[in-house]
C-alpha cells in the first residue's frame, strides 16, 4: 500500500441494503468480475468487493445512499434516479450519475381516476384543477410521497391549484379512500393502479427511473480513491461493453487495412486489438451483437473462407468515457 | 438580539422599521405581535405548492405540519380572528422577521399594516397605501408605485356575460401576465380529443350530458371514485363543446379586452379612458370606476402625488386573494428592481381562514431590506 493511500480514508460504494435491487445491483457487479462480500451474515452492514481491497460497501437504505453521496461520506452509490431526483434538487450540481445500470426500473407518473374520462393530458388536469378549485374553495389534492419531483413536474406544466398530501405507502389507495383527488407514484407495469382504477396521464411521466451509478462530487478524491474509481469503472466499462459485442474473426486474402475501415463503415466494427490491421489478411473485429451475423455475411462474401463470431468476456478500453466523465467534474488526479 | 442587527444594512433596516412602525401607531394602527408558528396548511392553500420550497417546516407534537411565518398577512388576520375584536373595524402595524428559507440567513425583517372590517372601502385603501407610501418616503429615495384594481377587471368579465370557463381563464392568464391572444387561442391544448363524445354534447343539456357522462362509466365499468361527480366531469364536456363549436369569445367582446388590459397611465386619465371606453362598448362599469376614481381622489388628498403612480388594468394579481386595489412600489433608479412595497385589497381571506362572514381588509407590507438608500 502506498503512503498516500494508507492515510486516505477507505473508497465507500453505497449499495442498496434489501430487496430486488440489491440482488440486482451485487449480480451486475458480479457481471464485472466484482463481488460483494457481505460481512459476518446478512444483517452485516458494511461490505468489500471481491478483487478490490481498498473498497468497503456500505448497505445502506435508499435515502440514506443519496445523503451520504450529497455529503461525501460515500464516493460510489447504487441508486434509482427517482431517489436522486427527489431527495437532491439541485442533484447535478453536487453529484455525477455515471451511468444507468439497465435493472430497477420503474417511472414516475401522474395518475388520475379512471373516472375522469375527460382528463388525458396535464394540461387537462391544469383545467380541472383550476375548476375544481372556482367549484370548491378547495385545491385538489395529490397523494405522493415525490413532493419535490411532483413541484416541479406540475410547475412545468403552470398547474397550480392542487394541494400535496404526503403518502409514505399504499398511495395508489388515496384516491379510493377519499385521501386525495389524484397521485404521483411510481408503476413499473402498471397493474398496480389499474387495480386501484386509476391511469395515467399521457403526458404524465414525470421520470423513467433506473438504477443508476452515481458519483459524490463531495467525497475525498484522493490518488488511491481515484485508482479504486477507476478499476471500478474499468471492470464495468469492460463488462457492459462484452456483453454488447461480438469478436467477428476471418481470414482474407491480402490487405486488411481498407477491409477494416469498410467495416467500420457499414457496421461500426472496431479492430479487436486497436488499429493496426494485419498484412496477412487476418481480421479480428467487434461489433454490436446484432450485427455480429451481417458483418460474418459480409466477411464471406468478401472472400473470407470461414468466420468465427464469438462472445466475449470483458473489453478493456484505454478510454473509458465513465471515468472521463468523472474526472471532469472533480478534476485529474 | 440578533447579532446581524449590528451589520450596518441591518441596522439601516431596523431603524427605517421603527420609523415606519411609528408613523403607523401614530395614525392609529396598534402593533400586533403575531405566533411565529402556523398551521403549513393555510398558506400551501392560499399561494399554492409552489411556495413549500420557501417555507421552514417542522410538525407540532401530533405531527400536523407546521411552519415559521413567510409573511404577516395571514398571520395578523388569524390573531384578529381569535381576538374579542374579530368582525370589528380594527387596524393593526407590525415589525419583524418573515422567515424564507430561499433567503440569506433566512429571514428577513418586514413592517406593514392591514385594516380590516372599515366599511369606507375607498378611504381604507387609501389610508393604507398612502402611509405606506409615506413609509417608503422617509426611509430613502421616493419610490414609484404601481396601481391595479381587481374589481375593474372582474367588472369587465361580468358585463362581457363570458362564460364561467373563459372568466376563470382569462383571470389566471392575466395574473400570470400572458397575453390576451395567448390566453384565447392557448385552447388548442386542452380541447378534448374526444370528438364523437363533444358533438354529442353538443345539443345536450346539463341533465342530457351528465346522463351520458354516467352511461360511459357504466360502459367501461368505472366506478366513479376520485373527488370529482359525474355531473362536474359532464360539465367539463358541455364547456369543451361549447369552445370547440366556433369562436370562443366573439370579436367584438375581444376588442374590448383588448382596449380594457391596454389602458395604463396616470390614474385619473386612465379612469377617463376607462369611461369612455366602457360607453363605446356598452359594459356597465359605472360601480368600479366610481369606486376607483374616489379612491383616486382620496389618495390624492393625502398628499401622495397619485399623478406620479401608474394604473395599468393588466396589473392584476391572485384573483383568489386580491378582490380590489392592488398596488406595488419600487425604487425608479433600479431598473427591473422588486417592490420595496406591495399591498392591495382581499376581502375574501377572512372567510377562507375560518370567520363566518366576509370581512373586508386592506393592507400593505415593505420589505426592509429592499428600501433604497438604507446601505452607506
Amino acid at each position: 500500500m502506498t503512503p498516500a493511500a494508507f492515510n486516505e480514508p477507505p473508497f465507500v460504494l453505497a449499495a442498496p441494503s434489501k430487496g430486488r435491487l440489491q440482488e440486482s445491483a451485487a449480480a451486475f457487479f458480479a457481471r464485472a468480475g466484482l463481488e460483494f462480500v457481505q460481512g459476518r451474515g446478512a444483517r452485516d452492514y458494511r461490505g468489500a468487493l471481491n478483487g478490490l481491497p481498498g473498497v468497503e460497501i456500505a448497505f445502506l437504505s435508499a435515502s440514506e445512499i443519496v445523503g451520504q453521496l450529497v455529503a461525501g461520506a460515500a464516493h460510489f452509490g447504487v441508486i434509482g434516479e427517482d431517489q436522486v431526483r427527489e431527495k437532491t434538487p439541485d442533484a447535478d450540481m453536487r453529484l455525477e450519475l455515471l451511468a444507468p445500470l439497465g435493472f430497477g426500473h420503474c417511472n414516475v407518473v401522474v395518475a388520475a381516476p379512471r373516472a375522469w374520462i375527460d382528463v388525458r393530458t396535464m394540461s387537462d388536469l391544469e383545467d380541472v384543477a383550476s375548476a375544481f378549485r372556482a367549484r370548491r374553495g378547495e385545491r385538489m389534492r395529490v397523494a405522493t410521497k415525490y413532493v419535490n419531483l411532483t413541484r416541479r413536474f406540475f410547475a412545468e406544466h403552470s398547474v397550480a391549484d392542487y394541494r400535496i398530501v404526503e403518502s409514505l405507502g399504499a398511495t395508489e389507495g388515496a384516491p379510493a379512500a377519499g385521501a386525495a383527488e389524484l397521485i404521483v407514484d411510481i408503476t413499473t407495469t402498471g397493474a398496480t393502479l389499474a387495480a386501484n382504477a386509476l391511469k395515467t396521464l399521457d403526458d404524465g411521466v414525470i421520470l423513467r427511473s433506473q438504477a443508476t451509478l452515481v458519483a459524490s462530487l463531495a467525497a475525498p478524491w484522493g490518488p488511491a480513491a481515484l485508482k479504486n474509481a477507476r478499476a471500478i469503472l474499468d471492470r464495468i466499462a469492460a463488462s457492459e461493453k462484452a456483453r454488447k459485442s461480438r469478436e467477428v474473426r476471418a481470414r482474407l486474402n491480402g490487405d486488411a487495412r481498407k477491409l477494416t475501415e469498410r467495416a467500420r463503415a457499414l457496421f461500426d466494427a472496431a479492430p479487436a486489438t486497436g488499429d493496426a490491421p494485419d498484412p496477412q489478411g487476418y481480421v479480428a473485429l467487434h461489433c454490436a451483437r446484432d450485427k455480429a451475423a451481417d458483418l460474418a455475411s459480409w466477411l464471406l462474401a468478401e472472400g473470407a473462407e470461414r468466420v468465427s463470431v464469438a462472445a466475449l468476456e470483458q473489453v478493456f478500453d484505454a478510454r473509458n468515457p465513465l471515468y472521463e466523465a468523472l474526472e471532469k467534474r472533480i478534476g485529474p488526479a | 438580539m440578533d447579532a446581524r442587527w449590528l451589520e450596518p444594512d441591518a441596522e439601516a433596516a431596523r431603524s427605517a422599521g421603527e420609523r415606519a412602525l411609528e408613523h403607523f401607531l401614530a395614525a392609529g394602527f396598534a402593533r400586533i405581535e403575531p405566533a411565529v408558528l402556523h398551521p403549513a396548511a393555510i398558506f400551501l392553500d392560499m399561494s399554492g405548492e409552489a411556495i413549500r420550497g420557501r417555507l421552514f417546516l417542522t410538525s407540532g407534537a401530533s405531527g400536523e405540519e407546521l411552519c415559521l411565518r413567510p409573511e404577516y398577512t395571514i398571520p395578523v388576520c388569524r390573531a384578529y380572528l381569535a381576538s374579542p375584536e374579530a368582525g370589528r373595524v380594527a387596524q393593526y402595524s407590525y415589525l419583524g422577521p418573515v422567515f424564507r428559507a430561499h433567503v440569506e440567513g433566512g429571514e428577513r425583517a418586514q413592517t406593514g399594516l392591514e385594516s380590516f372590517g372599515r366599511r369606507d372601502a375607498e378611504a381604507a385603501d387609501a389610508e393604507v397605501f398612502a402611509l405606506a407610501m409615506e413609509a417608503g418616503a422617509q426611509a430613502g429615495a421616493p419610490l414609484k408605485a404601481r396601481l391595479g384594481d381587481a374589481a375593474l377587471f372582474e367588472g369587465v368579465l361580468e358585463s362581457l356575460a363570458l362564460p364561467e370557463v373563459w372568466r376563470r381563464r382569462l383571470r389566471r392568464g392575466v395574473a400570470h401576465g400572458k397575453s390576451l391572444l395567448a390566453i384565447l387561442d392557448g385552447r388548442g391544448a386542452s380541447v378534448l380529443a374526444q370528438p364523437g363524445v363533444l358533438a354529442a354534447m353538443e345539443s345536450a343539456d346539463h341533465a342530457g350530458a351528465r346522463a351520458l357522462v354516467e352511461d360511459l362509466l357504466a360502459i367501461a365499468g368505472v366506478d366513479a371514485v376520485g373527488g370529482r361527480t359525474a355531473s362536474e366531469i359532464a360539465d367539463r364536456f358541455l364547456e369543451q363543446a361549447a369552445l370547440r363549436s366556433g369562436e370562443p369569445v366573439a370579436a367584438e367582446k375581444r376588442q374590448a379586452l383588448d382596449a380594457f388590459l391596454a389602458v395604463s397611465g396616470d390614474p385619473d386619465e386612465a379612469a377617463a379612458k376607462l369611461r369612455r371606453l366602457a360607453d363605446d362598448a356598452r359594459l356597465d362599469l359605472n360601480r368600479a370606476l366610481d369606486a376607483f376614481e374616489l379612491r383616486n381622489g382620496f389618495i390624492a388628498a393625502r398628499g401622495v402625488r397619485i399623478e406620479e403612480a401608474r394604473f395599468s388594468a393588466a396589473f392584476v394579481r391572485d384573483f383568489e386573494y386580491y378582490t380590489g386595489f392592488v398596488f406595488e412600489a419600487a425604487d425608479p433608479a433600479i431598473p427591473d428592481a422588486k417592490p420595496v412595497l406591495s399591498g392591495g385589497r382581499y376581502d375574501g381571506l377572512m372567510r377562507r381562514l375560518g370567520a363566518q362572514g366576509d370581512i373586508r381588509a386592506v393592507g400593505a407590507a415593505i420589505a426592509l431590506d429592499r428600501l433604497p438608500g438604507k446601505t452607506s
